[in-house]
Order: structure tokens, then sequence, then C-alpha cells
């Protein structure tokens, strides 16, 4: 990978880069979201922060929900709709051009020129980020707290949702013979991972799992502070293995059966280690309010169970309640205990409909034989009927969570300046420099 | 000696068959062409032999002994002929002398700095031969190197080519010019509708053709 003629590669993809106009309006209109992601945020958090508002509201404020992910959340949707075209612009340009035929006599293996492309995407996806950046500085610059580890976490999380949409973008390329063709498959793809999102929600089992990995889903946890493994590592096999599907399709002088051939191998090598991956339960919550776990109290008694615990939820997967029930038991719960199995039994969408013989409202908790009814969804109510069938009792809780809060009434100073003019000026006269020839 | 050895070489798009059993050699230093009527095959035998298309033919250390040229690309266009060069230069690690070298006997001073995309036809086809002649395979496919040049500009071609050849490099060149190709090539396969029909020197042709003198082109149509 350093050897002299990878690194030519890889400045031929840089020059390529700078060519490509789609690389450009990428960093023009990114800078434009941010701002304005960024603009929104602080001075809603300012109102929040003042005083008139329910007086445990400025105590409950971080800065990662309040600023920095809903000014990031920028480049979810430049991955989504603009970062896959500067990923698709690299490789159907050669396809178009007919530079793909000496490209594949050039020396080096398809998957080292495909790496050089892969690294100069990196690359693109980072200087896309300046932006993100000087919005989290401008927030220090007023007084703003930014907690490391949270926010480190979720620019790990950006830059797999940017890896991920680079790969797609590349391994659509690659299978179609235009850009405007891979523009459609690209599309196809974000539109289904947004249905599966949606008709997963509330479901259990194969499906939700499933969706859990989408770039949305997953990128949601990264948001959340939440560091999971199987996330990570699913994330970067699927990337890799988008790559090695180009790698595939791009080799035009081996026949279509054979890069068919080649293909079910890779689909067969890469779901076992997706399969294996997506097993792996390790997860590191790094928010400062620990909002993925419970008290520390709570962890070690919950650890003590060693039998398999089920809940049967008997709720619609648009009811308020399952959501407030996922977001703060079963999602702690997964991380805590090892073996835990959820069902979801509600038989229809809004739970309107259910009728009282469906017992809709309903959680039932078995463990070791024995089987409770709740219809809580309170996080100690729920945690109190586990110790009761475990025959735990409940360990002594403070009412003070450790987490002070980050109220900040500011307004947004100089940020409108910065992204709506210096930002879009620097992009157009480096745009102008690095193609002056 | 022989560098290159094709033996039935057979290509199918689908249910059109395109080329049939195909059989020839290409000794040394030879300048060998390709020649034959629009749709003979002329370019798919290149494409074969390159690896870009699929096939019966299997060559080992392919990316090692041959380059091919296609006709008609226009590679990484929004660059500067200098800089396409110098890639291919510092890639394959030629010396800046055999860059310098091609760069006057195909007129490529005056366009150094100009991109790609903004050359006339002509001068694209000289920056293709100059990528093609930087590299250091012993054997260069070149599809239709004539093809969008002037008089004067093929005759320095023409010139550059034997001088090359002339080294011990063999060069396989497809040509629909036939006077061009009777000029160049030193000896000659007629392709016609995929197949070959007949191979050999112009003096060899002749006698296949059951024709006492005439040139390229009445032995073309005697033989098609």
């Amino acid at each position: 990978m350093r050897s002299p003629k990878f690194l030519h590669l890889v400045a031929k993809e840089v020059r390529e880069l700078s060519a490509s106009r789609s690389f450009w309006l990428l960093l023009l209109f990114v800078g434009l979201l941010v701002g304005h992601g960024f603009i929104t945020a602080v001075a809603l958090y300012a109102e929040m922060s003042g005083s008139g508002g329910p007086a445990a509201l400025p105590q409950g404020l971080n800065s990662l929900d309040g600023v920095i992910v809903p000014t990031w959340g920028a480049y979810d949707l430049a991955a989504t709709l603009l970062f896959p075209f500067v990923a698709i612009r690299l490789i159907s340009a050669e396809k178009e051009s007919g530079a793909l035929k000496l490209l594949l006599q050039l020396p080096g293996t398809m998957l080292s020129k495909l790496a050089a492309k892969g690294l100069v995407l990196l690359l693109a996806w980072l200087i896309a980020w300046l932006p993100g950046i000087a919005a989290i500085v401008l927030w220090r610059s007023y007084g703003g707290h930014v907690y490391g580890p949270e926010t480190l976490n979720l620019l790990l999380g950006h830059l797999l949702r940017g890896l991920l949409s680079g790969a797609l973008g590349v391994a659509a390329a690659a299978l179609t013979d235009v850009a405007a063709s891979a523009a459609i498959l690209t599309l196809a793809f974000t539109v289904g991972t947004w249905a599966l999102d949606f008709i997963a929600a509330g479901r259990g089992g194969f499906v939700q799992q499933l969706a859990s990995y989408t770039p949305t889903a997953a990128l949601r946890s990264f948001e959340q502070g939440l560091l999971r493994l199987n996330a990570l590592l699913v994330i970067v096999l699927l990337s890799v293995a988008a790559f090695v599907l180009a790698a595939i399709w791009l080799q035009t002088g081996r026949t279509i059966r054979a890069r068919l051939l080649a293909t079910l191998l890779l689909v067969i090598v890469a779901a076992g280690a997706v399969w294996g991956a997506a097993s792996l339960r390790r997860s590191w919550d790094l928010s400062e309010n620990r909002r993925n776990s419970f008290s520390a109290q709570d962890e070690a008694t919950l650890r003590q169970i060693n039998q398999p615990l089920k809940i049967t939820v008997f709720l619609s997967p648009e009811d308020p309640r399952l959501t407030d029930f996922e977001q703060n038991v079963l999602r702690r719960l997964r991380r805590t205990l090892g073996k835990l199995d959820v069902e979801y039994a509600a038989s229809s969408r809004t739970g309107l409909f259910e009728s009282g013989d469906d017992h809709y409202g309903e959680i039932w908790y078995e463990l070791g034989g024995q089987k409770v009814v709740e219809r809580s969804t309170i996080e100690e109510v729920v945690l109190d009927q586990i110790y009761q069938l475990a025959g735990l009792s409940t360990p002594e809780r403070s009412a003070d969570d450790g987490f002070p809060g980050y109220p900040l009434a500011v307004q947004p100073k100089r940020a409108a300046a910065i992204f709506y003019f210096v930002w879009p000026l620097l992009v157009i006269i480096t745009w102008w420099l690095a193609n002056k020839r | 000696m022989v560098l290159l050895n094709v033996e039935g070489l057979t290509k199918q798009f689908g249910a059109r068959r395109v080329l049939s059993d195909v059989s020839f050699s290409v000794g040394s230093g030879e300048v060998l062409g390709l020649i034959g009527p629009n749709g003979a095959g002329k370019t798919t035998v290149l494409e074969c032999l390159a690896g870009l298309l699929p096939s019966n033919l299997s060559l080992t250390n392919r990316k090692d002994v041959l380059f091919y040229m296609p006709d008609g690309i226009l590679p990484w266009a929004q660059q500067t002929v200098s800089w396409v060069l110098t890639f291919f230069e510092k890639l394959y690690r030629r010396a800046p002398e055999k860059l310098a070298e091609l760069v006057g006997p195909l007129r490529l001073e005056e366009v150094k700095r100009a991109r790609l995309t903004t050359l006339s036809k002509g001068e694209r086809k000289r920056v293709l031969l100059a990528l093609a002649l930087l590299t250091p395979h012993p054997l260069l496919l070149l599809d239709e190197p004539f093809d969008g040049l002037d008089l004067r500009q093929t005759r320095d071609v023409m010139a550059l080519l034997k001088a090359e050849s002339a080294t011990g490099r063999t060069l396989l060149v497809s040509i629909h010019q036939l006077n061009d190709a009777a000029r160049v090539c030193d000896r000659l396969i007629l392709l016609n509708a995929g197949e070959c029909v007949a191979e050999g020197t112009l003096a060899e042709l002749q006698a296949q053709a059951n024709l006492t003198d005439g040139g390229l082109e009445e032995i073309f149509l005697a033989l098609t």
C-alpha cells in the first residue's frame, strides 16, 4: 500500500477528485446545511436554557443532543444525497471515458486501485467535515460544553456512515454502465433502508435486528453516545464487501458467469462475517449522562441474573409507550443482561383497534418459570418486577444521577457570516485555484 | 522469435459470433497489421488479447508482456497533457529522456499545458500514442494509431513506430487505412467477418490473391 506505484494511483485519484464538480458542490452545500443546523440548534438551546420554561429542563440539557447532533445531522443528509455522487463520479467517469481500459492494465490489482479510490473518498469526506468541526469550535468559543468521548463517538459514527455511503456508490457505479443508473441504484438502496426502518419498528426478531444495521439506525446509536462493536464491525464489513463487489464487476475480462460466481462467494463470506459480527454484544456507553446504562447499582444487581429473561410486549409500533420502553428500558437491558428474549406481540400497527382479549398494553416478564404482568414502562417499576422474579432485593438508588446539565443562553454570533459567506467563498476560491491550470 | 501465439481465438456476443477460430503469431520486433473492413473483428481481437473482454484465450503474464491502447477514448479528460504523460512516466518508472524523445515527434510541446478535453481528435490520438510508447511492455497493441492524424503527422508517427520496432519492440496494429498499413507493417493479417482470411507479407498476400502486382486495396477486394 505504501509502494510508489500505489502512491501514484492515490495522487491520480486526488487530481480526479479535485476536477470533480460533485465534490465541490458537496463542500458548498454541506457548509450551508451545517450552518443552518448549527444556528437553529444554538438558538433553540438558548431558548430552553433561559428562564420561563420548566425548572428541571435546563438541568437536563446537554450539548450533544442540543447542538452537536442536530448540527452534524447535515452529514447524514450529505452522506445520503450528496456523497454517493462523489463516489459514483470516481468510477463512472473512467468507465464512460474509456480510462477504465487503461486502468485495468496499469500495475497493481483491481483491489489496490479501488483502495486508492477509497482512500481519496475518505479524504473527501474528512474535508467535508471542516464546517462541522468549525461548528464545534464555535460552540466551545461561546462557552458551550463539549464532552470528548461522546463527541468523538459521534464523529466515528459519521465516519462509518460516509465510508458505507461511499462504498455503496462505488459498488453501484461498478455494477451499472452510466452514472445516472448508479445514482438510481444508490437512491433505491437508501429508500429501501428507510422502508426497512419503518417496517421493523417495534417488530422484534430478525427484521428488527437487520434494521438496526441500516445506516440511519446505526448512526442513531452513535448519536446517543453508544459505541456498539457489532454496528461498527458490520458497517466496516459491508463497506469492504461493497468495494470487493466493485472489484469483481470492474474486471471486464472475466465472463458474466465467473463474476456471478465470485459475487455469490462474496455474499456467502460477507453474510457469514456479518452474522458473526452481529452476534457480538460488547458495547460502550460513552455518553456523559450515561443515558444508555442503568445506574451502577442496578447494573451490578442485574448482572447477578443468570437465567434467561423473556419479555413479551403487547404494545404496537406506533404507541409512544413502546418508544419509551425501548429507549429507557429495553436498550439498557440488552446491554446488561446476557440472555434476554423480547417478543413484540401486538397484532396491529397503531394499537387503536386491538380488542381487550389481546392483552393490549400489557408487558409480561418470565424468568425461571415464573411470570408477572405489568403495564408500566417506567424504569424503576420494571426493574423492581425483574428483581422480584429473580428473588433479588432492590439496590439503594441515589436520587442524583451525577449529571449537572449544561444550560447556555447564547446567540450564534459570527456563525451566519462563517457558514453562509466565508465558507462558500473559501470553497469557490479553492476550486478555482485547484482547477486553474 | 515468436512473442505471442494466438490459437483458435473465438468470441461471441450473445448468439452473435464475432470471431471464429482466429490464429496467428507475432514475432519479436515486427510490426504486424490487422486489417479488414468495419465489423471484421479487429478491435475485438485486440481487446481479447488485452484481457478486457472475456475469451477462450489464456495468456500468462499478460500485464507484463503487452499493453493495449484503445481507439476513441478520452481518459482523465480534465487533466493536462503534461500531467497525464508524467503520470505514466512515473508509474512505469521511465527515464525522463523517454518522454522527451516522444514529445518532439508527436508535436506535444504546444499542447502540454492544455486539458485533454480541449484537444482536437488528432492531438488526443498523439497523446494516447505517447502514453502507449511510454509503457515498457515488449508488445504494444494499437487500435487505429493513424485515425485522426493528417498526412504529415501520419508520416511522423509511422517513422516513430518503425524506430520503436527497430529497438526490438513488437507492434500489433489495427488499421483500416490500407495504404497506411502497407507502408508501416512488416506482415499483415486480413480479417473478414471474424475470420482470418489471409496472413503474410504484401508479396505473400498478392500470391494468395493470385495477383502479380497491385496494392493492398486490390488484395483486400480480391480476398473479401
